[in-house]
């Protein structure tokens, strides 16, 4: 799975930012084409949600999805699917 | 997103400003719905006026977006006349404690059967940032220039003192809990009172140096404490810093109820 932030959706107001216990969303810096700076991520196959929500079939966490006050954030299934090298550091 | 199919997703992004607590209110809510299992051909949503009672609007299911302030006494009536649908009330300070301060204790006091969820940002969010009855003390407001000097109405002791079968308070940063909270209070029978602790940063971050949506969310984050907390500290007679509001479930009683579904 891999995490997206819907830009048509984002308002820029970084509470993903405040939530995320891995930091994945970092305050950003350029305005995008609605005028609007929305967060970046750093290397977001950490997230718990993208590495094993189809593992174990629920959401996991979510945090970050239920805080959004503007439902921009989302999973979407990568296809191909992509494996990708993970490192959690705890 | 969350709970996409109560979404109605060709009125997003909605009107609120920039980290307005109202959003996240409603994705807890709808992820209760969710987990209720209810159906959106059983389920209505009902407001007044003002900024939160505007969410009913981006709910794909029947709704009444009525007068201001009177938003219990329309879902009173609805869940009266058809005591099978699951009624949610959506609801802010300032509809609800003052204009409609009245229907409030009613409501409570009949006990009518449905879920109120009130997004408190102690302030009259819509209208440009006036004082409501939950402005704190000393808050400054367009009404309140030097500060707010009328003690506050604490919404949650009030539906517990006039009767609700399940009351709770959370904030818009407790998203899991508020959700679980909301869940718990469509289970009971009864009236469910949820009240959410919210941020307003336009209308009141930027009167009470909060002006950073992060701001507001880190003051409501360290100024909530669990009412269990709360409780054994004051019967230890140990002092509770100012400004503190309890956040937990306050109550959950069986008072005869009204319009519960046959
Ligand atoms: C009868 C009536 N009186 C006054 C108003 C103006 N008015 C609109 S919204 C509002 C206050 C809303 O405050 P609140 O319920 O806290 O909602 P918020 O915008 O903060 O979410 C007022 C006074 C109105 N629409 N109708
Ligand atoms: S919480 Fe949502 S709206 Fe706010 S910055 Fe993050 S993605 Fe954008
Ligand atoms: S689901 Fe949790 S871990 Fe994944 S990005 Fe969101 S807040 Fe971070
Ligand atoms: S004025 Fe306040 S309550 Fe209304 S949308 Fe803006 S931030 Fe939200
Ligand atoms: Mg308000």
């Amino acid at each position: 799975m891999k995490l997206v932030i819907d830009e048509s959706r984002c308002k820029g107001c970084n509470l993903c930012v405040l939530v995320c216990p891995y930091g994945i969303f970092g305050e950003g810096t350029e305005l995008n084409s609605r005028g609007i700076v929305s967060p970046v991520l750093d290397r977001p196959e950490r997230c718990t949600n993208c590495r094993l929500q189809a593992l174990y079939g629920r959401m996991l966490c979510g945090v970050c999805q239920m805080i959004c006050p503007d439902q921009a954030i989302s999973w979407t299934d990568e296809k191909p699917f992509e494996p990708h090298r993970v490192e959690v550091e705890f | 997103m969350i709970a996409p199919d109560w979404f109605r997703e060709d009125r997003l992004p909605h009107i609120y400003c920039t980290g307005c607590g109202n959003g996240t209110v409603i994705n807890c809510t709808l992820a209760a719905v969710e987990e209720m299992g209810w159906k959106r051909n059983e389920t209505a949503f009902v407001s007044g006026i003002g900024c939160s009672s505007r969410a009913p609007g981006y709910i794909l299911t029947d709704s009444l977006h009525t007068t201001h302030g009177r938003a219990l006494a329309f879902a009173t009536g609805v869940k009266m006349a058809k005591p099978d649908l699951n009624v949610v009330v959506f609801t802010g300070d300032g509809d609800l404690a003052a204009i409609g301060g009245n229907h409030f204790i009613h409501a409570c006091r009949r006990n009518v059967d449905m879920t109120v969820v009130c997004m408190n940002n102690q302030i009259y969010g819509m209208t440009g940032g006036q004082g409501s009855p939950t402005t704190p003390l000393g808050a400054f407001s367009t009404t309140t220039p030097y500060g707010a000097s009328e003690p506050a109405f604490d919404l949650a002791e009030l539906a517990v003192a006039a009767g609700a079968n399940y009351v709770a308070r959370w904030t818009s940063y407790h998203v899991k809990e508020l959700t679980k909270a909301v869940v718990t209070g469509m289970q009971a029978p009864g009236l469910a009172f949820i009240e959410v602790r919210t941020q307003c940063p336009t209308n009141y971050g930027r009167h009470n140096k909060l002006r950073r949506v992060p701001d507001m969310i880190e003051y409501l984050r360290s100024h909530a404490m669990l009412v269990d907390k709360y409780n054994r500290l004051t019967a230890e007679g140990k002092p509770v810093p100012d400004g503190i509001f309890t956040v937990g479930e306050l109550v959950r009683r069986s008072r005869p109820a009204m319009g519960v579904k046959r």
